[in-house]
C-alpha cells in the first residue's frame, strides 16, 4: 500500500501516529548474555537486534585471513594486527526479520556493506591500541526489521561494547532522517522527519547518520535514495539532532545498569565513581 | 582538479577507457536478448560487475572479492542502477517473454587512487556510448537487425550520475583533499563519496566510517561535489558530441536514425 | 591486414605490461613477479606460473579455463622457472577488443573455444613477460591457419578472420620458439595427417622466417615480406629501449 503522505502536513502527525521529530519507543537492555563479554538487545520501535561482544581475544586461525585481506586494499584503517587489535563484524539477518522472507547468504553486498560501516566506524572510535595482537569480535543479530536497521545496528554495538568494557572516545550513536514528499515533487518547504519506519523508508528519501557522542561529528553518513541537495542540509541537522537524543536515551540505560549492578553488589563501589545513586 | 580525466571512445566495439595519469579503467557494454525475469516481466535486466584482478595489484585474488571490491560494486549499483539512470522498461521487447539484457564489465587495469570517481564515469560514459541493436516488432515475431542492416540504437538514457570524493587527512579531519592517489589513500583518516546529477539531486551519500567530520563540513562537501559533477557533465558531453560527430559521416545520420526524441 | 602494433609499459602498477593488438584482436597483458608464492601452492624447486585470461565482456568460462590451460605450458617452457624457486610469475591478460562482425548479433556469452585468439594472447604474453625484465629461456610466437576446401583441393589460410575460420574444415594453432622448436599445437576440426604436415610446415615458415637471414636491412620495414611477429616484437623493444635510454 502506498503511502500517503499528503497528511503529514495538515495533521502534523505521521502514519503510526507521532510528530516530525519524534523518535520511535526506544528500549534496550545490556549484559542480556552472562557468557559473553559484552551484550546487548536493542529495539527501536519494531526493529529488533542484539549485539554479542567478545574480545579482545587472540585472534583465531580464521579471522586472520579475513583481517589481512581487508588490509590489502585501501582501507587503511582497522587493519594492522601488530600494532593494533582487530574489528570483526558480523551482521546475520534472521529469515524471519521481515515480511517477504528472503534469504540473505552470507555474501550479500548489501550486508558486507553495513559490517564494513560498523566495523571502520569502531575503528576510528575505540582504542585499538592499547590491545595490540588481538581481535574483538562484534556479532550482530537481526531479529525484526522495520526501519533503521543500520542505526540500530550501531547503538547496539556501541552499548554491547560498553558493556564489554573496551576504552572508547565516546558513544557513537545513530538514527534515521528523512524528507516528506519524494524527490519527484520540487518544492522545497518539504519537512524533514526523524526515525522513518519500513514503509516510510520505502516511500520517502532517508539518510542514516551517525555522530560521535554529544558533537556535531559525523562518524558516518549513509544516503541510498534520491534527493535534492538542498534538502541534505535540513535532514542532516534533523538527523544529528535525533543521535543526541538516542545518546540521552542509551546513556540513562548504561547508567541505570550500572547503578543497579552496585545496588545488588555485583559490582564494589569505589570512590573515584563519579555515578550518584540517588533514586 | 589535478589529474585530468581523459575518456577514449572506440569506433565499433562500444568501450571506453577512463584514463587520468596512472589510473585505468576500460568498461565495456552488452547486450543480448533474454527472458525476463518472472517477476518482473515489465523490466530489462541490467547489470553492473566490476573485478579486481592481479592486473592490479598482486594480492587481488581472483574470485575472492576484496573489501575495495565489495564496496565498488555497491556503490555503482547505488549510483547507476538504483537511482534509475538507466529506463529498464524500455528494454521490454515482448512482456514476459523477451526484453535486453545489459551488462557493463568494468575492468581495472591500473589503480592509483580515486578508483571510484573514474569508475563511476567510466561506466556512465560507456553506457551512454553504446548502441543496442535495433529491433522490430511484426505481430508475434521479434526481430533483431544486425548493424548491417539498422543503424543501431542508444539507450534510453534518464541521467547521468557522476561520484565525487572527499578525502579527509589531519587530526581533527578538517583537511580536505580530492582525487587522491593511492599513496594519499593510505594516509587518509576518513573519506565520504557523494553521487549527484548535474540537476543537483544527490543518489547516494556514503561516508562509512572513519574519523567523524564535522557536519557543517560534509555540507560544503555536498556543495562542492556538485560543482565537481557539473565538470564532469560537460567533459562527457563534449567527448560524445565530438564521437557522434566523426561517426556521422556525411551528416546522413539523422535521416538513417528512427529513433524519437523523448 | 593492418600490420600488428604494441603498447610497452603503459600499466605504471605493474612490474610489467603490453597492450598488443593485431587483427581486430587487443589485448592487454600484465605481468606481476617473481613474487612470493601463497603457502598452499608454492613449489620448492621452480616457480610457479599463474596465466590469467580475462573475457571483455562477461565472466571467464570454461573457454577461458581452457585458453589458460594452453597457454600456461608454453610460458612454463619460455621462463627461467628454475632460478625462482617458492615464488609465483603472474600473467594477466586482458581481452580489450574483438573483432565483430556487423552482419552477424554477437553473443555476449561464447562457450566455444576460440583459436584465433591464442597468437595475440602468446605475443602480449611474452611482451609484457619482456617488459618485467622476467629472464626467459627464449622467446616464442605463433600463428593461426585454417584449412579451407576451395574447389581445386584445400587451400590454407594465414591469420584467418573470424568469417573465415567459421567457414574452415579444420583450425590450427602453432607457436614456435626463436630456435625454430615446436612449442604449442592446438587443432580443431577433421583434417589428414598429409595436411597437418602441410600446416606444420607454412606455420614454421611464417614463424621462423628470416631467422638466419635476420639482417638488419630486412628488420627495419613492415613489408608484406617480412611480416614476422618476432622481428617486430624486437623493433618495439628496441624502438622502447632507446626512448628509456634517451636522457644518456
Amino acid at each position: 500500500m502506498p503511502l500517503d503522505t499528503s497528511t503529514y502536513s495538515l495533521a502534523l502527525l505521521r502514519i503510526d501516529g507521532r510528530r516530525w521529530n519524534d523518535l520511535r519507543r526506544l528500549h534496550a537492555q545490556i549484559h542480556t548474555q552472562e557468557a559473553a563479554d559484552g551484550s546487548s538487545y536493542l529495539e527501536m520501535g519494531h526493529t529488533k537486534v542484539m549485539c554479542v561482544v567478545t574480545g579482545p581475544a587472540e585472534p583465531q586461525a580464521g579471522q586472520q585471513k579475513r583481517g589481512t585481506a581487508g588490509g590489502g586494499g585501501a582501507g587503511a584503517l582497522g587493519g594492522g594486527q601488530k600494532d593494533a587489535a582487530s574489528i570483526v563484524v558480523n551482521v546475520v539477518v534472521a529469515g524471519f526479520s521481515s515480511v517477504d522472507r528472503k534469504r540473505r547468504g552470507r555474501n550479500d553486498r548489501r550486508i558486507q556493506e553495513m559490517e564494513i560501516t560498523i566495523q571502520k566506524a569502531l575503528a576510528a572510535n575505540l582504542h585499538t591500541h592499547l590491545f595490540p595482537h588481538s581481535t574483538i569480535t562484534v556479532s550482530l543479530h537481526v531479529l525484526s526489521q522495520d526501519g533503521s536497521l543500520l542505526a540500530a545496528l550501531i547503538n547496539a554495538t556501541t552499548l554491547a561494547l560498553i558493556d564489554a568494557g573496551i576504552p572508547m572516545t565516546d558513544y557513537i550513536t545513530a538514527c534515521t532522517a528523512g524528507s516528506t514528499s519524494s524527490y519527484a515533487a520540487g518544492d522545497d518547504s518539504a519537512d524533514p522527519l526523524l526515525d522513518l519506519n519500513t514503509q516510510e523508508e520505502q516511500e520517502l528519501p532517508f539518510l542514516t547518520v551517525a555522530t560521535l557522542g554529544d558533537s556535531d561529528k559525523v562518524a558516518a553518513l549513509v544516503c541510498e535514495s534520491r534527493v535534492q541537495v538542498s534538502r541534505l542540509e535540513g535532514m542532516l541537522v534533523v538527523g544529528v539532532d535525533g543521535c543526541r537524543q538516542v545518546r540521552r536515551l542509551l546513556d540513562g540505560i548504561v547508567r541505570a545498569k550500572g547503578s543497579k549492578m552496585i545496588k545488588e553488589g555485583v559490582v564494589q563501589r569505589s570512590d573515584l565513581m563519579a555515578v550518584s545513586l540517588e533514586e | 582538479m589535478p589529474r585530468e580525466a581523459e575518456p577514449s571512445l572506440s569506433e565499433r566495439t562500444f568501450t571506453l577507457q577512463a584514463i587520468s595519469e596512472g589510473l585505468r579503467v576500460l568498461a565495456k557494454v552488452s547486450a543480448e536478448v533474454t527472458v525476463p525475469f518472472p517477476d518482473r516481466p515489465f523490466d530489462g535486466i541490467f547489470q553492473i560487475t566490476s573485478e579486481l584482478g592481479p592486473m592490479v595489484a598482486p594480492s587481488y585474488e581472483v574470485n575472492r572479492p576484496t573489501e575495495t571490491e565489495v564496496l565498488l560494486a555497491r556503490l555503482l549499483e547505488k549510483t547507476i542502477r538504483r537511482s534509475g539512470a538507466l529506463d529498464t522498461e524500455s528494454l521490454c521487447l515482448v512482456a514476459g517473454q523477451k526484453c535486453w539484457s545489459v551488462r557493463v564489465d568494468l575492468h581495472v587495469l591500473s589503480a592509483d587512487g580515486n578508483l571510484i570517481d573514474s569508475a563511476c564515469f567510466a561506466v556512465v560514459a560507456a553506457l551512454r556510448h553504446f548502441r543496442k541493436p535495433d529491433t522490430s516488432i511484426e505481430g508475434e515475431t521479434l526481430t533483431v537487425y544486425t548493424p548491417a542492416e539498422r543503424e543501431p540504437v542508444p539507450l534510453s538514457w534518464l541521467h547521468s550520475p557522476f561520484c565525487a570524493t572527499f578525502d579527509f587527512f589531519g587530526d581533527e579531519g578538517d583537511i580536505v583533499v580530492v582525487d587522491t592517489t593511492w599513496l594519499e589513500e593510505q594516509l587518509r583518516v576518513a573519506s565520504c563519496t557523494f553521487s549527484l546529477n548535474k540537476h543537483g539531486e544527490i543518489c547516494q551519500i556514503s561516508k562509512l566510517g572513519g574519523r567523524p567530520i564535522e557536519a557543517t563540513l560534509v555540507i560544503q562537501c555536498a556543495q562542492m561535489a556538485l560543482d565537481k559533477v557539473k565538470e564532469f557533465t560537460d567533459l562527457l558531453d563534449a567527448k560524445l558530441a565530438e564521437d557522434a560527430k566523426r561517426r556521422d559521416k556525411g551528416g546522413l545520420m539523422a535521416e538513417l536514425s528512427a529513433e524519437n526524441d523523448r | 591486414m593492418a600490420p600488428p602494433s604494441a603498447e610497452l609499459s603503459h600499466l605504471p602498477k605493474a612490474d610489467g605490461s603490453a597492450n598488443f593488438s593485431f587483427g581486430g584482436y587487443t589485448i592487454t597483458a600484465a605481468v606481476n613477479g617473481p613474487v612470493e608464492a601463497q603457502r598452499r601452492d608454492e613449489n620448492p624447486f621452480e616457480a610457479l606460473v599463474d596465466v590469467n585470461v580475462r573475457p571483455a565482456a562477461g565472466v571467464g568460462g570454461t573457454a577461458e579455463r581452457q585458453l589458460e590451460a594452453i597457454l600456461q605450458p608454453a610460458l612454463r617452457h619460455l621462463i627461467a622457472i628454475r632460478n625462482f624457486p617458492r615464488c609465483v610469475v603472474q600473467v594477466t591478460l586482458q581481452v580489450m577488443e574483438a573483432p565483430e562482425n556487423a552482419y552477424v548479433n554477437s553473443k555476449v556469452m561464447q562457450p566455444r573455444l576460440n583459436l584465433g585468439i591464442i597468437p595475440s594472447l602468446l605475443h602480449a604474453a611474452m611482451l609484457g613477460l619482456l617488459t618485467a625484465a622476467i629472464p626467459l629461456n627464449t622467446v616464442a610466437s605463433a600463428t593461426c591457419l585454417a584449412i579451407t576446401n576451395a574447389d581445386e583441393g584445400t587451400a590454407i589460410k594465414v591469420d584467418p578472420s573470424r568469417t573465415e575460420i567459421d567457414q574452415a574444415t579444420s583450425v590450427h594453432v602453432l607457436g614456435f620458439t626463436a630456435d625454430g622448436d615446436l612449442l604449442l599445437a592446438e587443432s580443431e576440426g577433421s583434417f589428414t595427417a598429409e595436411e597437418w604436415d602441410r600446416v606444420l610446415q607454412t606455420a614454421e615458415n611464417v614463424c621462423c622466417r628470416g631467422q638466419e637471414t635476420g639482417n638488419d636491412a630486412e628488420m627495419g620495414g613492415y613489408g608484406a615480406e617480412s611480416e614476422n611477429v618476432l622481428h617486430f616484437m624486437r623493433s618495439v623493444l628496441e624502438a622502447k629501449a632507446a626512448e628509456s635510454l634517451h636522457w644518456r
